[in-house]
Order: structure tokens, then sequence, then C-alpha cells
């Protein structure tokens, strides 16, 4: 028992210590890049297009973590991993975006973004239209 | 007819049949289905805004601010712990005035859209040669919430990100586009750490260096051992921290200086093996008491092993944080630092405050900004804490602010505290003055939210 305490404060510890005490977190910045006077973005991996000013919004926010999987992101276009997501169903999966969960905080960093944006957005991820 | 593959098929079956029958969507705060409220990173502070109006150029944001006269309020990445944001007028939305608009190979400045989020200006800046001098732990704010609030990194001989401004423009609250620079040294002073308060920052000049590298080197000391040498270990390294462990006589350390090594990692694995042992040795119940917690985190503690890494400076001094939290930083004068940490550290123990979240503990160097932090002629301690996004951050913030206020301590502008003119104006030297310049800016406080009101008397 006193092993499992041990154990158990030891894992909690070292799982918060890396973003809590600041150990081991080194920056991996997103794909998103501000070249000289502009923002490019690696072509992600989906059958799916958004129109410009909506890409421009994805590309400013949701690339940050929805390229490279950061903080446990699904990736664009990994269906099985959306489809997870889908299930929860609309409602809940917008609620999800506007008021933050786990590691994504409320507007996925979209501060211009209204409910319209993000569905168009979470398509544009998962792939489905 | 156009041909689907059988994978976007079986997709689109299982969207149609999972969405099937819903119908719109309830937000917090929702004024309507479709509109959305805005909460910051935290979760701490959420607001139902009239409208949001996204910015596509400064002449955009003249001419709409020369049209209407409602409430605003800018917004940036949201990453801000105080309410400066919440309003029900419009949000200002600056993501689109981003990107290096010019730069300077000799000066090492270089000219950015406000709207930028300094993580995704290091890598550009590194291909003209340019770093940031300094970096704050978090680098997903955009430049202008960054400077407005004086957002700061660590050193006891760097200054906060908005000491770096060379320059800025600020359309106004009428619409009015100022370019400010060190020709009216007292307007930059007061312009820099504006906390969204004198109008929009549109774009800024950065006072840059040449890029180069960082090693960062990480471990565990006990926290007196440090303390003792607090100053002398500051003044030796390019930046120097703690992370007091609460419950521990531990800190996590961090010192972090320029390099010409190759870059690369050394990683350790600080996990003990042999838990069950330390656990006999330990004697721990089932609800630990303070001394067991802190016997517990000294054996853990004292088994992490170093670690460094040498890379860009830029990656070297920003850190992701996958976990969201709200924190409350004060800075106090350097000499009493040591003895504002050690109170609160002892209050956390002796009153068993539930927290497990560690402390941060550094130096910042002085400037002249009005209302920066660090404002004077000796640098400042800076002292923060945190508690997780999901829990209630009202009881310990406000057992340990008192503590803060004790030793003379000013809040940073975008973190968490209970402060108003009339403490502030007796913390900061130039208050009043910057409380003028506001009123003269924004005569019709359009900028102001209850939380502005409060702070500047208005």
């Amino acid at each position: 028992m006193k092993a499992l305490l041990l154990r158990m404060f030891i894992l909690r510890m070292l799982a918060l210590a890396p973003i809590l005490a600041l150990l081991s977190t080194s920056l991996s910045a997103a794909e998103s890049k501000l070249p000289s006077g502009g923002l490019s973005v690696t072509k992600p991996s989906t059958s799916i297009s958004l129109g410009s000013e909506a890409m421009a919004k994805w590309a400013r926010s949701c690339a940050l973590c929805h390229i490279t999987g950061e903080a446990n992101a699904p990736v664009i276009g990994d269906t099985l991993e959306w489809q997870q997501r889908l299930q929860k169903g609309e409602a809940a999966l917008l609620n999800n975006v506007v008021n933050g969960i786990n590691s994504m905080p409320p507007l996925g960093y979209c501060m211009s973004c209204e409910a319209a944006d993000f569905r168009v957005m979470i398509d544009y991820m998962a792939g489905v239209k | 007819m156009r041909k689907i593959s059988r994978r976007s098929f079986l997709a689109s079956s299982v969207k149609a049949a999972l969405f099937s029958g819903v119908g719109g969507f309830a937000v917090k705060g929702g004024a309507s289905a479709e509109s959305v409220s805005w909460s910051n990173w935290s979760g701490g502070q959420t607001c139902q805004p009239a409208g949001r109006y996204d910015i596509g150029s400064e002449e955009h944001l003249s001419s709409l601010l020369k049209k209407t006269s409602g409430a605003i309020r800018p917004v940036g990445s949201s990453h801000s712990f105080s309410p400066l944001v919440p309003t029900d007028g419009h949000l200002i939305v600056i993501d689109r005035l981003s990107g290096i608009l010019e730069y300077d190979s000799e000066t090492k400045q270089a000219t950015i859209g406000a709207g930028s989020r300094l993580g995704d200006l290091g890598d550009p800046l590194a291909a003209i040669g340019q770093g940031m001098v300094n970096l704050p732990d978090i680098d997903r704010q955009t430049v202008a919430g960054a400077i407005a609030t004086g957002t700061h990194g660590t050193g006891v001989a760097l200054q906060a990100l908005s000491a770096c401004v060379a320059s800025l423009r600020l359309v106004t609250p009428g619409g009015e586009v100022m370019d400010i620079d060190a020709t009216n040294p007292d307007l930059l002073h007061a312009a820099r750490v504006n906390v969204g308060a004198l109008g929009i920052v549109t774009q800024v000049t950065m006072q840059n260096r040449e890029s180069y590298k960082l090693k960062k080197r990480e471990w565990a000391a006990p926290t007196e051992d440090i303390l003792e040498n607090f100053d002398e270990l500051a003044a030796s390294h390019r930046h120097f921290e703690i992370f007091p462990l609460v419950y521990s006589d531990y800190s996590l350390v961090l010192s972090i200086d320029e390099t010409d090594e190759p870059i690369g990692q050394i990683e350790i694995e600080a996990v003990p093996s042999d838990d069950a042992s330390i656990a006999e040795s330990l004697g721990l119940s089932d609800n630990p008491t303070p001394a067991e917690r802190r016997r517990m985190s000294n054996a853990t503690a004292s088994r992490i092993q170093a670690t460094e890494s040498v890379d860009v400076s830029h990656k070297i001094l920003s850190n992701v944080r996958n976990s969201r939290f709200n924190e409350m930083e004060y800075s106090v004068a350097a000499e009493v630092g040591a003895e504002c940490l050690r109170e609160i550290l002892k209050t956390i123990y002796d009153e068993k405050i539930d927290v497990q979240f560690v402390l941060e503990y550094r130096y910042v160097g002085a400037d002249q900004d009005w209302l920066s932090m660090s404002y004077g002629e000796h640098s400042h301690a800076t002292i923060s804490i945190h508690r997780m996004a999901s829990e209630d951050y009202r009881p310990y913030f406000d057992r340990i602010e008192p503590i803060f206020w004790k030793y003379g301590g000013r809040p940073h502008w975008g973190k968490v505290h209970s402060l108003t003119h009339k403490e502030l104006s007796g913390l900061y030297p130039r208050f009043n003055d910057f409380m003028e310049l506001r009123q003269e800016l924004d005569p019709h406080g359009r900028m102001l939210n209850p939380h502005l009101r409060a702070l500047f008397n208005a």
C-alpha cells in the first residue's frame, strides 16, 4: 500500500513535472511558419479544401497543434482518430472547441472564429464532408 | 458523376449518421445558437461579446474606429489570466496583423505585425540572422499582448519584452494613427506596457540581436542552498531561476547560457526504480501529513538528475505547456525576494494548503516603462504561484496575495490580482501619469471594461 501510494505520488509529481515543474519540455514549434511578411503552412494530408479565409484562420490557430499532434491533438487527416471525436456528436464537439478541452484552449486560439468556421475546420481536419 | 473513395464514403456515412438530427449547439453564455462566447486560455475568464471585428489591416482598423463608438477590447491569444479582455462590446481580433514587415540587418531591428505569435517568430527571425533578446516561458502570446501586459522572461540583466520595443504604431480609440518612438521617450515608456488601454497596437519594431544558441541545464537542489547564493548565481548565468517544490526542501533549478556547442539534448531517467524500498523507509500513511509529504518530495527530488540541452535561443527559452492553469505573479524588490518566497512556502506548509504546483522564482532586469513591474533603477524578483485550470484558484491565491502586498509587490498585468488604482498608484511612480494619458487618448472610455475601470479609476 505504501509502495503504491509512493508510486502514485511520484507518478503524479512526474506527470506534472514536465508541465508544472518545467522539466524536460522543449519547444516543438508548430509547422506553421511566419516567413518575412507572411505565413505559410505545411500542406496537410487531407482531401478536403478550405476557402482561403478559413484556411488562413486555420493556419493561424488549429494548425499550431493539429499538424504535429502536439498535446495529443488529433492530426489532420487521421480519420480513425477523428472518427472517435465525431462520435461525441457535433454539439459536444463544438462545445469542446468553444470552451476548451484537455490541453486545447477555448476557441483553439482562433479568436475571430464563429461556430460556422469551427464546423468547416472540423470537417477539414477530419477529412469528412 | 464524381467518384469518391470507399474511405471517404464511409467517413461521410459515419458523420451523417452521427450528426443527423443535431440542431445547433449550446455554448457557455451563448446569446444565440450560433454565437460563441469568449474564454481565456485557462477558461477562468469568459464573456459574451456583442461581436468580433477581424482586423485585416491598419487602415481597416482606423476606419472602423472612426466610424464606430461602442465599447471595444483588443484580444490576442487570450493568455491573460486577469480580466483584461471581457466585454459586452466588440472584440478587436488582430491575428491577421502578423509577420515580419521589414528588418534592418545593421541595427538588428525588425518591424513585426502586432498580432504575430511569439512562437511563430523564432524561425523567420533566425532566417534573417536575428533572435529576440529574451522570451517568456510560454510563447503562444501575440507580440501586442505580451508587451501590453509587461510579460517578461528570466535574467537579472535582461528586461521585459516591452523594453526591447524601439517603436510602435498605435491606433487610438478615435482611429488616429500614432507612431511612437524614442524621440518622445515619455510616450514610448507609457505606450509599451499599455494594458490595452490606450488604443490598438498594430506593429512594433523590436530591438533584437544576432541569432544565437543557448545551453540549458536543469537539476534539483535544496532551496535554501540556492537562495543563499541566488544573487551570485543569477549574475553568473544569462538566465537563472528556480521552481520551488511545495512541501519540500528542494527546488528545480534552471540555468541558461550562450554557447557554441552543437545542438542536442541529454535525457536521463528521473524516476527512482526502487520506490518500494523508499516507501518502507518513509513509513507513508494513507493521508500523508505535511511532514510526510515533505519526506516524499525530498526523496523524489533528490533523485532527479541533471539534464542539459543545446538549441537555438527561441527553442530553449520557451516551452509548450500542455496543461492549462491559472497564475498569480508579483514582483518585489530583489533584496526581499527570498524572504517573501520563504513566507509563501511556509504558509502553504503550515496551513496545509492542498496544492502541488511548483512556484517560480527569478530576477528580471529594471526598466523605465511606466507600468512595468520592474520599473525603477534595480532589478526585481518575481514570484509566481499556480493552480490547475480545473481547480478553483481563488482560496489559494486569496491567501497568498497579501504576502506579496506585505513586501510591496507589483502585480503582473496579465495574471490574477485584485488591486485597484488605490493601491496601484502607490506602487508605480508614474501610475497617475498613465491615467492622465489614458484619459487623453480615450476620453469616452470605449476601451474600458469593468476591470480596467477599477484599475484606472475611470
